[in-house]
């Protein structure tokens, strides 16, 4: 009997059909018709696979395969890390930007911080008269002195006070007193103009304030509170926390008249010079 | 010594040698005239190992079914090979393409090794795996270097028995299918062939190697998976191996082929009917086949169709010559000066086979090229050949027979063919000898068997002049 070889002559690779599941390279000749039909396993390293050329994107000092590159390792080097450096300190103050902003957004907000500060108009206040603002759901009491009420106060010895504390610790400008209307003793509501020494005075268990909200006479223990406060020019909200207390126009000159005490400023100066200087005043509330 | 190497580049090395240490003597192969090739060469020490003996083919059938051979032929390479009847004869209407698809899916995942497993593993073994399938057989083909033979072995068991078919893995084959489908297409004999069958028989071998169109991309893999279990069992199967020892090569078969045992399903005898298929294309060359019911293998008669292929002429023996012992190449130059090319096409199967002539004329001169063909068997059919022609016949096809069990992968497909029909294994002699007992009124009643039976024939190429098969 005879293969399939002998009997059909030249015709024989049509009548069976190979696939090369793994070609082995040490046999040269292939029987198939068809090699590169697409057989399981050949590839060939050194034909097959491509490698894109990154030639664009290589630095010129590596990309001549006969140049030692350890002459350029370490400019390399330091330039990689040196720009890595800089990314990082960049991306690290990013990033501390990102976070403080999402953390400070639970902090409280505009809307609450709003209620939190009240601007006065100080023009509507005639002089010797107290007047009475909600603010943070506690009376507070704007009181614009007279010169005899400043002169008193200023006199006034501060070693005999129960809570010893100067007046002019007490108010930036001492033509206005601004206290919380909260009696230090039991927290009532005192009564402007009223009192022995010319200041407050509470009807629930008789303490007297004078005009720079101080204890002299009662069972209170502690002077009336001074809160943050903030005198500002129109419209110019300052800090958080403060009482920001406007200034008027009509009420410059009678300012002015007072900063010039202070800072010495010579007559005929004009008026925004003026109103910069008052501007500048900014007294820092109690810390 | 530059000049020397040149001249050097067709003595042999130790006269390179030689010239290295004497330099002023010059190389050429003329010093050589008085030593023959018969003669031991001078100088050097006669090799005291021992040969190793020559063995014979040994052949045992194992009580599953499975038939082992072995050859033990002392090469450093080892080959083994699992020959399964379970060609694409063996398909049926509703699985048509299975076994082109089985072919390519060699390299999938199987039970015991993964796909990439399976090719690193031959590869680091450097060794290959192949499949080969015809219309009757389907081959499994392995070899690598003797030492890893079992590692490969487990491999190729692997690759025939435990099969997994996993169907993501089937269905990435379908461009594989493809790309074969369109390569086979760029050959026009494989077209001619395929057309060929599919007009001769009404089942069995008219199907084809390569999957139908309307089968690409639906071939599944429980299609796969039911094919296998029907033909890939131990009744027909051979396990032949070269370079291996038969003790060996038989405990690895026991060990590890007997999944499925049986024979098998039963086998449907093709049924020879005769018929004609013509593609019409714009081909400047037409391809046409014409045959008629030839011989069975293993048959007297499949050696007599084999001389009388050769006394018609099957293929040039010298490169760009005339054809001069080819009757169909002398027959057809005298009707036509255009180019073809004629061959006498000889087939033989299990149950039946096909014996004609091949013809490849240009579009306008086919009708007269396979006219003087067929008159030229004819010829023969009416006695007029000579014993010279059929000494002549009969040289070529021993040598020929004898040259293709000179290779490995030959001697293989050889062995494996007869083991898997007769569980046996005839000597090269023998073969010789069945060859030589045919007679020149065997031909002559082979040729009249061509000339006086229903023909078939396929043709392909620009057709206008090629006769139709009741014509020719």
């Amino acid at each position: 009997m005879m293969s399939t070889v002998a009997r059909s002559g030249a015709l024989v690779p049509y009548l069976h059909s190979t696939k090369h599941a793994v070609k082995s390279l040490l046999t040269p000749g292939v029987k198939d018709l068809a090699p590169a039909a697409a057989p399981g396993g050949i590839r060939l390293a050194h034909t097959d696979i491509k490698i894109p050329d990154f030639t664009d994107y290589r630095r010129p000092e590596v990309t001549d395969p006969d140049k030692s590159s350890q002459e350029s390792s370490d400019a390399r080097r330091s330039f990689s890390y040196l720009f890595t450096g800089a990314t990082t300190v960049v991306g690290v103050y990013a990033a501390k930007t990102v976070v403080t902003q999402f953390v400070s957004s639970m902090s409280a907000t505009a809307d609450v911080l709003a209620l939190s500060q009240i601007e006065i108009k100080l023009s509507d206040i005639p002089e010797g008269k107290n007047m009475t603002f909600k603010w943070r759901g506690k009376p507070l009491f704007v009181r614009h002195r007279t010169e005899k009420e400043i002169a008193i106060e200023e006199g006034v010895n501060v070693s005999d006070l129960r809570d010893p504390q100067h007046d002019k610790d007490r108010a930036i400008n001492p033509n206005w007193i601004i206290v919380l209307g909260v009696c230090t003793h039991l927290g009532c509501v005192p009564i402007s103009n009223a009192g022995d020494f010319g200041g407050y005075y509470c009807p629930c268990h008789g303490s007297h304030y004078d005009a720079s909200g101080r204890i002299r006479k009662g069972p209170a223990p502690l002077n009336l509170e001074v809160p943050h406060y903030v005198f500002s020019d129109e419209g110019t909200v300052l800090d958080d926390h403060k009482i920001i207390v406007e200034l008027l126009l009509l009420l410059r000159t009678e300012l002015h008249d007072d900063l010039g005490q202070r800072f010495e400023l010579s007559a005929g100066q004009p008026a925004a010079q003026q109103a910069s200087n008052s501007t500048a005043y900014r007294g820092r509330g109690f810390e | 010594m530059l000049s020397e190497g040149i001249l050097l580049k067709k003595s042999l090395v130790l006269n390179s040698i030689q010239c290295h240490y004497i330099p002023q003597k010059r190389c050429y192969a003329a010093t050589r005239r008085s030593e023959a090739l018969t003669e031991h060469l001078t100088g050097l020490a006669p090799s005291s190992a021992a040969l190793l003996p020559t063995q014979n083919v040994q052949v045992s059938k194992l009580p599953s079914g499975l038939v082992v051979a072995s050859l033990e032929n002392n090469s450093p390479l080892s080959r083994v090979g699992v020959f399964v009847k379970a060609g694409c004869r063996y398909e049926t209407v509703e699985n048509q393409g299975v076994s082109h698809v089985l072919r390519l899916a060699a390299n999938l995942t199987t039970k015991g090794a993964s796909a990439f497993k399976i090719c690193r593993g031959v590869e680091a073994l450097g060794g290959s795996l192949s499949v080969t399938s015809s219309r009757e057989t389907t081959v499994y083909t392995a070899d690598c270097l003797r030492d890893h033979l079992d590692l490969l072995f487990e491999f190729l068991v692997d690759v025939t028995t435990a099969q997994d078919f996993r169907p993501w893995e089937v269905d990435d084959l379908t461009s594989r299918v493809k790309i074969d489908k369109a390569l086979a297409q760029q050959c026009p004999q494989i077209g001619v062939i395929e057309k060929l069958h599919e007009a001769a028989y009404k089942n069995a071998l008219s199907n084809s190697l390569y999957c139908p169109d309307y089968m690409v991309g639906r071939v599944s893999a429980t299609q796969l998976q039911s094919f296998v279990e029907d033909h890939f069992t131990t009744g027909r199967m051979a396990l032949v191996g070269l370079g291996v020892q038969h003790s060996v090569l038989r405990q690895m078969a026991e060990g590890l082929l007997s999944v499925h045992s049986g024979a098998g399903a039963p086998v449907a005898k093709a049924v020879y009917r005769g018929g004609e298929l013509r593609v019409q294309n714009n081909d400047d060359l037409v391809h046409a086949l014409i045959t008629s019911e030839g011989g069975v293998t293993g048959s007297a008669d499949a050696n007599t169709f084999s001389v009388l292929q050769r006394i018609l002429g099957a293929g040039p023996h010298v490169k760009r010559g005339s054809n001069i012992t080819s009757k169909l190449s002398q027959g057809i130059a005298k009707a036509t000066t255009q180019p073809f090319d004629a061959t006498a096409f000889n087939a033989s199967y299990s149950d039946s086979g096909l014996f004609g002539v091949y013809t490849i004329a240009q579009a306008d001169s086919a009708g007269d090229v396979i006219k003087a063909a067929i008159a030229q068997v004819r010829g023969v059919a009416e006695g007029h050949i000579s014993e010279a022609d059929i000494s002549r016949a009969k040289n070529q096809v021993k040598s020929e027979y004898l040259m293709s069990i000179e290779s490995s992968e030959g001697l293989m497909e050889e062995i494996g063919a007869q083991a898997l029909t007769t569980a046996a294994y005839q000597l090269p002699d023998a073969v010789l000898q069945a060859i030589d007992a045919v007679t020149q009124d065997d031909v002559v009643k082979a040729a009249k068997q061509f000339v006086d039976g229903k023909k078939t024939m396929a043709a392909i190429g620009h057709l206008m002049n090629t006769p139709f098969v009741d014509e020719v």
